[in-house]
């Protein structure tokens, strides 16, 4: 049969062409898919195939386009000799196709696993997120009640007016707040770089040790009272809670203390104490003395008659008159003592009258070998209203006290200066033994004395206090053991003039 | 199995290699390591092949309609192209049958334009069917256009998915 070539010959050729362009596209096509999702096995497993037809396409093309241009040109026997190789390969390309295609189901299988993997993992990772998020709020929350709850317990601590203090199990202070540097008189690095302890402010190291033997046993102390000493030497009396923190996360135990400065508190009971005392002193004194003031000078007056009337006795009159003489001072001062109110009072200068004793008395043999040093108030005039002479004895008292305290070989200052609220202080302070804390609560009784039998009759003190009680004011004493006294009178200013 | 022949079976079992390594060693032969292979094998091998191919392709459609793939539009583009791809085999086997195997029929280019089919049994029904046959790219080329617009359907599908997940 004859028939035309050209549709044969046109088929083929645009065929072979057509399916090298077409597989080429599909290549792209698929590699495209590939890296849209890299992970996916079947889009793997469609350029794999898109390879294999590529390949098929291309040798089975050239073959084709090959024949054709051999077969036109008169070349038959070329085309005979390699059409076998050809024809190999272009076998081997579609088996190598069909054997890819074959694999699909594996492919599946394995993106299917792949696929499952992934949900679960998206799954998880979802759930992971919803937990970071709950965990992340959660601590966001807990952090703002803890900063929150932290900041108030800051406020409570560094506005305390009692001092706190936190010390480490070995009772190394390891915190304080502003109140505790106030009270204590120590710097916090001080505290906290020197490494002192707790027992460091007790002024009695016996005291610490019992303290700090009961807070070890019973785990803590209740309103303890003790006594502190500052670094300027000063004595406090002070309240003392305490209880053990075994710390929490594992952290190290500490001891928290919470101190109470009753300091003030105890002195003005005591001084209140100390006025009724006297108060109810000066009442006795008073009774008495007037009650004796009679008879002695009845007895005075008739001892003095019979030493004008019988001269042979004189000499046992004398000293029946010397003793009476000695009694009206007593009785004098037990009245001073006792007074209510001075009849004769007047603006006095306080300088003036101190700088007037100090004149007198640095005269005295007595203080030759005392360093006496005035420091007055140098504003305006210090002025009061009140008596000068029994001012001016109270500050004699107190000076010649101050001398004896010293032995007659020491320092002694004196120091005026306004207060505030109109007050005036006059501070005499010597550097001498001291007062025994046992008679610092006896030192203004009448006829207390520490001095050798004779040597005084233990009314100086008692009859200065009256006498500043008089002027409305109030006489103080701090005494630490050889380490010296200080008495600070507190007057008020006249405030009728300045 | 008595327990006595079971042993017997085993010692005969075992000794069938030692037995061959002594019989090649006193009943020496002549050996021939490779086989001759005859022309036919390659049309064969080809035929065997285009088998394969079109085995596959059918494998093919029934693995993506059993995994219900073929509700996508790319799937079943892609089923489309394997049975094209069948259809192309049958065609090239058939063709490959007549001109190769049996040689019912012989080609003659008499011009750039004209051809002679040439059958054994002058048939031109024959040589009709067989001109048909040698049009294959009219069967191949759809398959790999399928195949094709399968592929980029699903980049399309592909994209749309990744675009819905990101807009999510």
């Amino acid at each position: 049969m004859i028939a035309s070539f050209i549709p044969i010959l046109a088929v083929d050729v645009l065929g072979s062409v057509a399916m090298v362009i077409i597989a080429l596209l599909s290549l792209y096509k698929a590699r495209i898919l590939r890296e849209l999702d890299p992970d996916n096995a079947v889009f793997l497993y469609l350029l794999w195939i898109s390879t294999g037809l590529t390949i098929f396409s291309v040798s089975r093309s050239f073959g084709h386009i090959l024949r054709q241009f051999l077969m036109l040109t008169s070349n038959a026997e070329v085309w005979h000799a390699i059409s076998a190789y050809t024809g190999s390969i272009n076998t081997v390309s579609f088996m190598l196709v069909g054997l890819i295609t074959l694999f699909f189901n594996q492919n599946w299988k394995i993106n299917e696993k792949i696929l499952t993997g992934r949900k679960k993992l998206e799954k998880t990772h979802i759930e992971l997120m919803d937990l970071n998020q709950t965990l992340e709020h959660k601590v966001v929350e807990r952090t703002e009640r803890l900063t929150s709850s932290e900041h108030k317990c800051r406020r409570i601590f560094e506005q305390s007016l009692d001092t706190i203090i936190v010390t480490d199990s070995e009772f190394k202070i390891m915190e304080t707040n502003p109140a505790g540097i106030t009270l204590t008189g120590y710097s916090r690095d001080e505290m906290i770089m020197k490494k002192m302890t707790a027992g460091s402010f007790f002024a009695d190291p016996s005291e610490w040790e019992r303290i700090s033997h009961k807070i070890g046993s019973e785990e803590y102390i209740l309103n303890e009272e003790v006594e502190f000493l500052r670094p300027d030497n000063e004595a406090l009396l002070v309240l003392i809670t305490g209880g053990i923190d075994y710390g929490a996360f594992g952290s190290a135990k500490s001891y928290h203390f919470i101190i109470k400065n009753i300091n003030e508190k105890k002195q003005m009971e005591r001084q209140i104490a100390q006025a009724d005392k006297l108060a109810a002193l000066g009442e006795l004194s008073a009774g008495v003395a007037h009650e004796i003031n009679n008879p002695l000078g009845i007895i005075l007056g008739y001892s003095q008659l019979l030493l004008k009337q019988a001269p042979e006795h004189q000499d046992d009159l004398k000293i029946i008159e010397k003793h009476v003489q000695n009694c009206k001072t007593v009785v004098s001062d037990l009245l001073s003592f006792s007074r209510k109110g001075s009849p004769e009072m007047s603006i006095v200068d306080i300088n003036k009258v101190v700088d007037g004793v100090v004149k007198f008395l640095s005269n005295h043999s007595d203080f030759r070998n005392i360093e006496m040093s005035l420091n007055p108030y140098t504003g305006d005039r210090l002025n009061i209203l009140g008596n000068e002479q029994e001012l001016a004895q109270v500050m004699v008292n107190l000076v010649i006290n101050a001398c004896h305290a010293v032995d007659g070989k020491g320092k002694i200052d004196i120091t005026t200066k306004k207060a505030e609220q109109d007050k005036i202080l006059i501070i005499v302070k010597d550097n001498g033994k001291g007062i025994a804390k046992k008679n610092l609560t006896r030192i203004f009784d009448p006829f207390f004395t520490t001095k050798p039998v004779g040597q005084g009759t233990g009314l100086g003190l008692s009859v200065g206090y009256g006498i500043i009680k008089r002027h409305r004011g109030d006489i103080r004493v701090k005494s630490s053991k050889e380490k010296g006294t200080v008495f600070t009178i507190n007057l008020p200013a006249d405030g009728t003039t300045t | 199995m008595s327990k006595k022949n079971r042993y017997s079976l085993q010692l005969f079992l075992k000794s069938i290699p030692a037995m061959t390594i002594a019989g090649l060693i006193l009943l020496p032969i002549n050996g021939y390591a490779t086989q001759l292979h005859a022309s036919s094998e390659g049309i064969i091998t080809h035929q065997v092949g285009h088998l394969f191919f079109l085995f596959s392709m059918v494998t093919l459609i029934f693995t993506i309609t059993g995994k219900g793939l073929d509700q996508q539009k790319g799937w079943r583009l892609i089923q489309y192209s394997a049975f094209f791809f069948i259809l192309w085999n049958l065609d090239t086997i058939t063709a490959h049958f007549f001109d190769n195997q049996i040689l019912a029929v012989k080609i003659e280019n008499i011009s750039i334009l004209k051809m002679k089919i040439v059958t054994n049994n002058n048939s031109s029904l024959l040589a009709w069917f067989y001109y048909l046959l040698k049009l294959d790219h009219l069967l191949c080329v759809p398959a790999m256009l399928f195949f094709y617009k399968g592929l980029s359907s699903l980049v399309n599908d592909q994209r749309q998915m990744m675009g819905k997940k990101d807009i999510q």
